[in-house]
């Protein structure tokens, strides 16, 4: 691990942290060797993603801080954010939108905030201006409303053919009051005229909370004597410097799943491979193809609402090797999607657990259920009792002298279901903690991976066994077998958007049946399989032992490359810098709508005319590539390379794509 | 190429208000360490933003230690003599140059009536700004926008005695209304007026009350 002092040339050192849904990953590597000179894991926080970060830079192994040249951050933080409702308050103002047309598709609650309102203006699909633009209808409502909000979004219709009114609009409200402001067209170029405004709604309850993550992030740099870049990855697995991440923190909405997959690739070194990463709470697909993460062409959804903003293509399930491990109440065992602390860890920190789960072997009639095998325990200590029912505290106190067994607390509590209890505070905000049995303890009991109790987790074992009646290696095996068929039939799903069926056989579906008896086979003559072409390659800590089955259920190697288990965090520091600027040409039309007078230029700043469709493509193509080119400089690029790409979109329609890719440059 | 960093412009933001708002009083000595534990932000961007901050004229940096900039009378004669010329010439300016899209705004913001005395700070900010924003050459609108911190100091030592702000919103109405007619001589003098009265009762109450001395 400190390989490092001993070469004589200072290597240039990066650290990649990456924010899981369980753990908080930190990597740091040599730039250039590629080697990995330490390594460090400790919990998310939920509450407030930054300690979670602040642990990993506070504590990784680092002989000499200030060789390190870049930190690079993937975080779910976006999407959580937005899926908890934790973004800032948005007012968002849809100029020339159809209030009509939104009310009679019910696209109102795809805003993704219920203060929004509709201003005269816009433009049209060859941007000629629809209506005139209600500039001072727009700044009397800004005035009702700024009080009660936190920031504004603007989206106007069809801004990105001609965004003259978003901008005049921004002008004149940011002359009024001191809210940020975020226009659509700035966030993207297509013409979906609701995604645009999810978008930009969705950026703006965004600005402060990444803000405030980046402050904590150099903070903690800081403290450690870390003077360098911040990199934060897009949700397409590229990077952005913090600057540009505060400004468009929507971009990094499937950050840390993207992040996966290119870290996957770096250390496999394969240019076509299913990324699988198992993570504690979720398992995450992604595909790389000639070297690249695939991307969604529907843009990247987060809780539910769809945005124009470009991520990578993903399949997240909710099975990890934290994943809760019961029965129901048809006695059949459930594996996830909830997650929990594995036994075997609460046991290592709480040695009495496992005395209590061994006596509960030895009770033979009736035999404990599964159930008993629960326990809630407090995850830290609160600094402030008011705000919290008696109730509440009641179950606080019960568990300050250690965790309970969930039945013990609900005879105290004198309650027979957890739902009287009314608690959700609790969880959400991680003052309670959960466990159970995992994957993880099973792992324990194998042998396989065993740093805390594996005791807890044997006698655990025990209890489901005596309860189900069920040999212990039968028991093992099946839950082996169930995460192995829902790996598989996700990849089936990922690749071919088919939901597949699960074991149970439709005789009557000849498609189906194939399938099925494919992954599943179960015809005593008929043997029929599926293969998928591409290598699967397993990145996180559990991945080894829960994807091996699924890679043979599907007829392909399974690639399990070094360092596997932080895959993710390297992935934060191996992404390139990348910008793309999008410049539309489309015609400008007679008045009667029938000949083409010129051709319009239309860049996110400006918009020129041009006589001859050629000058107007050779302008675009040289005002795209300096676009992109300066946006990746300023974005921490180092010599980026341009690639200009033009397609026709319809008549006399043409989209040109600067993409600007380079090496984050590192301070040196 | 260097950019400034999330956190600097935060600090820089904050630092700003604390020293025009005389929270951070002229003269005071600036403990770097102890103002980024106050916000909570790196030192390295507390310390980059007090540099932004000399360079407004706000924080002094003599050769030991930081300072947040002293007043003195003199400098209210210096920094109203230089304002005073730049307003009357971005009211001329915003009446040449004003578009439809400016009225609104000039007018939307002379509409507004302000709850406290923050707002009012704003509001008055805004209108100033608007007028340059009209003038429509953003030399003026920057150089005038680092002038306008410089005197928020010597508006915040004159607060509690102030009681003229009913005539100033008047003359902001009729400014717009000269604005609005392309009129640019009578815009300049409504705004020379406007900025010499201030001034002046800024002065004779600093003055009268000794109020430079108080303020460190």
């Amino acid at each position: 691990m400190n390989a490092h002092n001993e070469s004589p040339k200072k290597e240039p050192l990066v650290l990649g942290i990456d924010t899981g849904g369980t753990y908080t990953d930190g990597v740091l590597l040599e730039y250039n060797t590629h080697k990995i000179l330490a390594t460090h894991k400790s919990l998310t926080t939920k509450r407030d993603f930054a300690i979670g970060i602040e642990n990993v830079i506070a504590e990784i192994d680092i002989e000499d801080p200030s060789a390190i040249q870049m930190v690079s951050v993937s975080t779910t933080l976006a999407t959580n954010a937005i899926a908890e409702g934790k973004g800032k308050r948005v007012a968002l103002f849809l100029i020339g939108y159809d209030p009509d047309l939104i009310d009679s598709f019910q696209l109102s609650d795809r805003f993704a905030t219920p203060n929004f309102h509709y201003i005269s203006g816009g433009h049209d699909l060859h941007g000629h201006e629809k209506e005139e633009l209600d500039l001072s209808g727009l700044l009397s409502k800004v005035d009702e409303i700024k009080r009660r909000v936190d920031a504004i979004a603007i989206s106007s219709y069809f801004s990105p053919r001609n965004p003259e009114h978003e901008i005049r609009a921004q002008k004149a409200v940011s002359s009024v009051c001191e809210l940020p402001i975020v226009l659509g067209h700035q966030l993207s170029t297509k013409l979906g005229s609701v995604e645009r405004a999810t978008t930009a709604a969705l950026n703006a309850s965004l600005l402060a909370v990444l803000q405030e993550f980046i402050i904590a992030v150099r903070r903690a740099m800081e403290h450690r004597g870390i003077e360098a870049p911040l990199m934060v990855v897009r949700g397409d697995g590229t990077l952005m410097n913090d600057e540009f991440a505060a400004r468009t923190p929507v971009e990094t909405i499937h950050s840390g799943p993207a992040a996966s997959a290119i870290g996957g690739r770096f250390l496999s070194q394969k240019q076509n491979a299913l990324v699988i990463d198992v993570g504690g709470t979720t398992t995450d697909f992604a595909l790389i193809q000639d070297g690249k993460v695939t991307i969604s062409e529907k843009g990247a959804t987060a809780a539910g609402y769809q945005t124009a903003v470009k991520a990578a293509d993903l399949l997240s399930i909710g099975l990890g090797g934290d994943s809760y491990i019961t029965t129901d109440r048809k006695n059949e065992i459930v594996i996830g999607p909830e997650r929990v602390v594995p036994l075997a860890y609460l046991s290592h920190q709480y040695p009495n657990v496992k005395q209590r789960l061994q006596a509960l072997t030895k009770r033979s009639w009736p035999a404990p259920s599964p159930a008993e095998l629960e326990y809630w325990f407090l995850q830290r200590e609160i600094e402030d009792e008011s705000g919290f029912s008696d109730r509440e505290m009641d179950l606080i106190h019960l568990l300050e002298s250690g965790p309970k067994p969930v039945k013990k607390l609900l005879e105290k509590m004198d309650v027979l279901d957890q739902s009287q209890l009314n608690i959700q505070d609790l969880w959400r905000e991680e003052i309670l903690g959960k466990s159970g049995f995992t994957p993880t303890d099973i792992l324990h009991i194998e042998g396989l991976h065993k740093p805390w109790d594996m005791e807890a987790s044997q006698a655990s074992l025990t209890v489901f066994c005596n309860y189900l009646s069920m040999e212990k290696e039968a028991f093992l095996k099946f839950i082996w077998d169930e995460i192995a068929k829902k790996i598989a039939s996700a990849v089936v799903h990922f690749l071919t958007e088919k939901k597949i069926p699960g074991d149970e056989v439709e005789e009557e579906n000849l498609g189906k049946w194939f399938l099925t008896n494919s992954l599943f086979p179960h015809h005593p003559h008929l043997e029929t399989s599926i293969q998928l072409r591409d290598s699967i390659v397993g990145i996180g800590a559990p991945a080894q032992v829960m994807i091996q089955q699924a890679a043979d259920m599907l007829n392909t190697e399974l690639i399990l490359p070094d360092h596997y288990a932080v895959a993710n965090a390297t992935g934060a520091v191996a992404g390139s810098v990348m910008v793309t600027e999008e410049v539309l040409i489309y015609p400008h039309l007679s008045a009667d709508k029938v000949d083409v007078i010129g051709y319009y230029v239309q860049s996110r700043e400006e918009r020129s005319e041009y006589e001859a469709l050629e000058s107007a493509l050779e302008n675009a193509k040289q005002q795209g590539e300096e676009k992109a080119r300066s946006a990746a400089l300023r974005s921490g690029a180092d010599n980026p390379q341009v690639v200009v790409d033009v397609h026709q979109e319809g008549m006399d329609t043409y989209r040109v794509t600067a993409k600007a890719v380079g090496k984050p440059r590192l301070e040196v | 190429m260097e950019l400034i960093r999330v956190d600097t412009k935060h600090a820089y933001k904050i630092l700003r208000e604390k020293i025009t708002s005389l929270e951070l009083k002229p003269g005071q000595a600036l403990d770097i360490g102890r103002l980024a534990n106050q916000l909570d932000i790196a030192q390295a961007s507390v310390k980059e933003a007090l540099r932004l901050l000399a360079h407004d004229h706000l924080v002094e940096a003599p050769p030991r230690g930081l300072y947040v900039t002293e007043l003195h009378l003199d400098d209210l004669k210096k920094i109203s003599g230089i304002r005073l010329r730049l307003e009357t010439y971005s009211a001329q300016e915003a009446a040449q140059h004003r578009t439809p899209d400016d009225l609104v705004i000039l007018t939307s913001l002379c509409e507004k009536k302000a709850e406290d005395t923050g707002e009012l700070f704003e509001l008055d900010h805004k209108f100033h700004q608007a007028i340059a924003q009209a003038a429509h050459n953003k030399y003026l609108a920057n150089t005038l926008e680092h002038f306008y911190g410089l005197s928020k100091r010597l508006w915040y030592l004159a607060l509690p005695y102030l009681d003229f702000l009913p005539t100033a919103v008047e003359s902001h109405i009729k400014l717009v209304e000269a604005i609005e007619e392309k009129e640019g001589e009578t815009a300049g003098e409504i705004m020379h007026t406007h900025i010499s009265d201030f001034y002046q009762k800024i002065k004779r109450i600093i003055t009268e009350r000794d109020l430079m001395g108080s303020a460190r």
